[in-house]
């Protein structure tokens, strides 16, 4: 017993150890950014702020535009996340419930969507939303953020709504049910768990996208959060403390939505992905 | 429904006074605002908006790489801002001349401006003018005078081999002995020109070379890389070199880090970028790139050329503005950027008692320069040459290939650029 | 029920938004690129169709394209036989811990991979530094004093860091997935095998491994796609280097089209890699159906 009781002792220690070096970056971020940036340049490897410069924080903050530039992300993000959501949605039902001739080529759509490198469209849509005038404007993200992850959503919630059994809509239906009144009433509630991982991975998704952001939009007044960080590594900014004060503002919001709500998204993320 | 009316014809009258003024949109790569060059620009606009009431100006402003490209982007997507700083070169200012993005300018409109001799010439492509050079650029090493003393090291080095010597007498002290911008290359490139003349003593090879009538594998180039291999290895630069960018290789000089920064006269802001400390700023310096101590190339043979440039859009809606604006410019540049000792101008400055020191010894190294180089080799040829010979540079310096590879690398890429042109 | 589920207006409803956003942000693109690929475009300017030249040079002359599919390859090795087995072995000791201590685990596990790419990199970035960076210093503390290794320049270091930090966020995704699945597994699969006489390895290894199939398989074919996939990490910490140690097409084709100005030849490599990607899916996903249907 006493072996066993050891093992068991060893094993959580290792786990323990490990959950430490997976937060000892951050926490050394965020000890760094409370203390001046010369600091750094010493031996140690943690330094307990005795007195925090929380004036970091006021500069990555104002520098950093940090408010406009999380307004940007919450439009964006917000926007495709919505349209992502309710257009895979429709996608999928059609896919797994209505007969239609063309299915088999909107299935291949969907599937090569999945797999298409989203980077290999940077340079062809810049011409084509050009073309359009959508560069330099918040569609410009809107768009493609919907267009890659609209697949990935699709697929899983044709594997959600297959494990649906489809008298609920067909007794609706009976009942003279409209349309849309079965789509909302009847069949969106069924699809919950589904619709809770679609709108987290897209939301992740396309929080920490950055290539198009950098690429399609050039007005200060559009940028989206990653440019915060981005700010301070020009030619001229040497200040280490107020880029650690940026990255832990900028990674804040995430963590603070994840730890709020990490029951729900440790369940639903995978769940979700898994049946699609 | 009157009362809707008149909102309405308000509301016209109102947007077309808004409609009166102008806005003119401007680029350049410069980040920083509030010191030296940034700061210059900044005062000139102020003054212009002062004169021309109703005219705004937004800049973009990135660092040069991302500028470079964002630049490129914007041409593709027909968006170029009005008036932007660019630079002369064949490699950059070029294409966007064949593609008719560029506003042809009069020669005869910035005649009275004081452009140094030739500075204006390097804007000229197919006999037309296309832009207005802003800086004389010189390839120099800074170095930082207090580092050097506390080093005990009173005599500057003449030689390479003396250069390198010194790298340990920084290092015992923590010292970072030399840095430069190893992330973009384009410096170790140009560091590579400089090497290969201090060879072979000759600043017209690298034509030669382009232009088919030498070869990259000649025995003066394989040299000029074993001697870039040598330099970089030899412990001068920071271990990083390859992933630190401009602004991180520039704060580490400007911090007190580093004792030498390898880098060009435009840097001569730095004794007056109050980014840094006092003690910095008074006890930067600059001396003249080393030779070796068997090669044909002399301390006075002097790696410059005039990059720069400003440039007027050919798309803009507001071309007299945007001329008046150049002009201006030209007007109010190199006294200001003296009087602030922000950059060396391409026009000709008034030196004055009061000069910085590393002010001072540009305007020396200028003077006693017996012969100069002219524009880089990377940006004599084809973007693709430039970034080949870039990346070949980035191999070389990582001893991922060796001088002779890099050599027949050179060569093969000058063979199919010249085809190209 | 063809009332319900063949009305054609409702279906054309359904379908169509969705189509015309692939259609206008993806097959379009494509077809765009498919076209500049056959120029010499330099993004702007005057052009040339030059046929298939872009092509043939990409695959008969350019080993940095080699090199980038290489280090996407290596990549995904890495994912799938070390990343995933340390995972799953992970998911499986937790899903026999006490509930509540489990689950402080998974949320501190998967923290990493909620965070924006951009913040970890400059993370790591910072860690790696040289003169700085943590890892150096940790060494220093343990008494390697001398060593002073630039980890992501070094050619011998660049690649194995880079992989890390794209491992490391990773992982908590990898973990969830395999936690999910092993919690879809009948307590009584595994008892039975224990009463056989199995130990907890063999448990796994014989019966629950299998029964995880479909799971391990999605996993895979997702790290296949993300491998590929990757851009931002490299775009801003070693764009590629040293050399083309690091690099990875789509930051390749990025370079090619917006730095070296041949944005025909970065057209071309954008359609070669979209062939490569769905030929290599499709690949994948026929071997493991075929493992699947010989289980």
């Amino acid at each position: 017993m006493r072996s066993r009781f050891a093992g068991t002792s060893v094993l959580y220690l290792f786990l323990v150890i490990l959950a430490i070096l997976q937060l000892f970056p951050l926490l050394w971020v965020f000890d760094y950014s409370l203390l001046k940036s010369g600091d750094l340049f010493g031996p140690e490897l943690l330094k307990l702020p005795l007195v925090p410069q929380w004036g970091n924080y006021v500069r990555a903050w104002v520098d950093g535009k940090i408010p406009r530039y999380f307004m940007n992300s919450v439009i964006v993000v917000a926007s495709s996340v919505a349209v992502s959501a309710l257009i895979s949605f429709c996608l999928a039902y059609s896919i797994t419930r209505m007969k239609w001739k063309l299915r088999p080529v909107a299935v291949a759509t969907v599937t090569m969507g999945m797999v298409v490198p989203i980077h290999t469209t940077l340079l062809p849509n810049f011409l084509w939303f050009n073309y359009f005038g959508l560069i330099n404007t918040h569609m410009a993200l809107i768009i493609p953020y919907v267009a890659f992850t609209l697949s990935f959503n699709t697929l899983v919630f044709m594997g959600q709504l297959r494990t649906l059994p489809r008298s609920m809509e067909e007794s609706a239906f009976m009942d003279g049910a409209s349309w849309p009144r079965i789509f909302w009433s009847v069949v969106a509630p069924m699809t919950g768990p589904a619709i809770v991982t679609v709108c987290l991975m897209t939301f992740l998704n396309n929080w920490n996208e950055f290539i198009m952001a950098y690429t399609y939009l050039s007005s200060d007044e559009l940028r989206t959060l990653p440019f915060s960080i981005i700010k301070f590594q020009g030619a001229y900014r040497s200040d280490y403390a107020i880029q650690f004060a940026c990255m832990t503002l900028v990674a804040a919001v995430p963590l603070v939505l994840y730890f709020f709500f990490s029951k729900r998204i440790l369940a639903g993320v995978t769940a979700g992905a898994l049946k699609g | 429904m009157k009362k809707l009316i008149v909102v309405m014809l308000a509301l016209c009258v109102a947007g077309g006074l808004w409609a009166q003024s102008i806005t003119l949109k401007m680029g350049d790569n410069l980040s920083d605002r509030t010191t030296t060059w940034g700061a210059v620009v900044e005062q000139i606009n102020a003054e212009f908006k002062k004169a021309n009431p109703g005219v705004e100006i937004v800049t973009e402003s990135y660092p040069d790489q991302p500028y470079q490209q964002k630049i490129k982007i914007y041409a593709t997507a027909k968006q170029l801002p009005d008036v932007f700083k660019y630079w002369s070169f064949s490699t950059l200012l070029k294409p966007l001349v064949d593609g008719g993005f560029v506003m042809e300018l009069n020669k005869a409109d910035f005649a009275k401006y004081g452009f140094v001799p030739g500075s204006l010439e390097s804007n000229v492509w197919g006999g037309k003018l296309y832009g207005i050079p802003v800086s004389a650029d010189m390839w120099v090493i800074y170095y930082n005078k207090k580092l050097f003393k506390d080093a005990g090291i009173t005599t500057l080095p003449t030689t390479i081999e003396d250069l390198e010597a010194l790298a340990p007498k920084f290092k015992t002290q923590g010292i970072i002995p030399m840095v430069t911008d190893g992330k973009d290359a384009w410096p170790l490139s140009i560091t590579y020109d400089v090497l290969v003349e201090r060879v072979n003593g000759d600043f017209s090879r690298q034509q030669a070379a382009l232009d088919r009538k030498a070869k990259f594998t000649d025995p003066d180039f394989v040299e000029g890389a074993r001697q870039y291999l040598k330099f970089v290895q030899s412990g001068l630069f920071q271990e990083d070199l390859m992933v630190s960018d401009y602004g991180a290789s520039r704060n580490l000089f400007g911090q007190g880090k580093a004792a030498m920064y390898l880098m060009g006269s435009w840097e001569m802001g730095l004794a007056a970028d109050t980014n840094f400390s006092d003690e910095f700023r008074s006890n930067v310096d600059a001396f003249k790139f080393p030779v070796l101590k068997n090669g044909k190339g002399k301390v006075d043979d002097l790696e410059a050329w005039y990059g720069g440039n400003y440039v007027i859009s050919s798309a803009s809606k507001y071309k007299d503005l945007d001329l008046k604006y150049l002009k201006y410019y030209a007007e109010r540049f190199p006294g200001l950027a003296w009087e602030r000792q922000a950059t060396f101008p391409a026009q000709k400055v008034e030196p004055r008692p009061s000069d910085s020191p590393v002010a001072k010894k540009l305007l020396k190294i200028l003077a006693d320069a017996k012969k100069t180089s002219g524009t880089t080799t990377i940006d004599r040829s084809t973007p693709q040459f430039k970034e080949d010979h870039q990346n070949f540079t980035r191999e070389l310096s990582s001893a991922l290939i060796t001088p002779e590879e890099f050599c027949r690398k050179l060569e093969a890429s000058a063979e199919k650029a010249s085809k190209q042109q | 029920m063809k009332a319900l589920f063949g009305n054609g207006r409702v279906i054309c409803a359904l379908v169509l938004p969705g189509l015309a956003v692939m259609v206008f942000a993806l097959v379009v693109p494509i077809g765009f690129s498919a076209y500049y690929g056959l120029t010499d475009w330099a993004g702007f300017g005057k052009f040339h169709m030059i046929g298939l030249a872009n092509y043939l040079e990409i695959l008969t002359a350019d080993p940095v394209f080699w090199r980038a599919l290489l280090n996407a390859l290596i990549l995904m090795l890495v994912t799938i036989f070390i990343q995933n087995p340390a995972a799953f072995a992970l998911a499986a000791v937790l899903s026999h811990l006490p509930a509540r201590f489990s689950r402080l685990l998974r949320t501190v596990y998967f923290v990493p991979a909620v965070l924006s790419l951009v913040v970890i990199t400059k993370l790591w970035v910072n860690i790696f530094n040289p003169t700085y960076g943590i890892l150096n210093k940790v060494l220093h503390l343990i008494g390697l004093k001398s060593v002073m290794i630039s980890w992501l320049s070094d050619p011998r270091t660049a690649l194995g860091a880079v992989l890390w930090i794209i491992l490391w966020q990773g992982f908590g995704w990898a973990l969830l997935f395999y936690y999910t699945g092993l919690m879809t597994v009948p307590s009584e699969i595994e008892e039975a095998a224990r009463v056989d006489g199995a130990g907890w390895l063999q448990a796994h290894l014989r019966v629950i491994i299998p029964f995880m199939f479909p799971v391990i398989s999605a996993v895979i074919v997702i790290d296949v796609i993300s491998s590929l996939r990757q851009m931002e990490m490299i775009f801003l910490s070693t764009e590629g280097g040293p050399g083309s140690l690091t690099q990875f097409v789509s930051v390749y084709l990025y370079q090619k089209a917006f730095i070296a100005g041949a944005y025909g030849y970065g057209n071309a490599l954008s359609v070669l890699f979209v062939v490569v990607a769905v030929g290599l899916t499709l690949v994948v996903q026929r071997i493991l159906r075929r493992n699947d249907d010989a289980q």
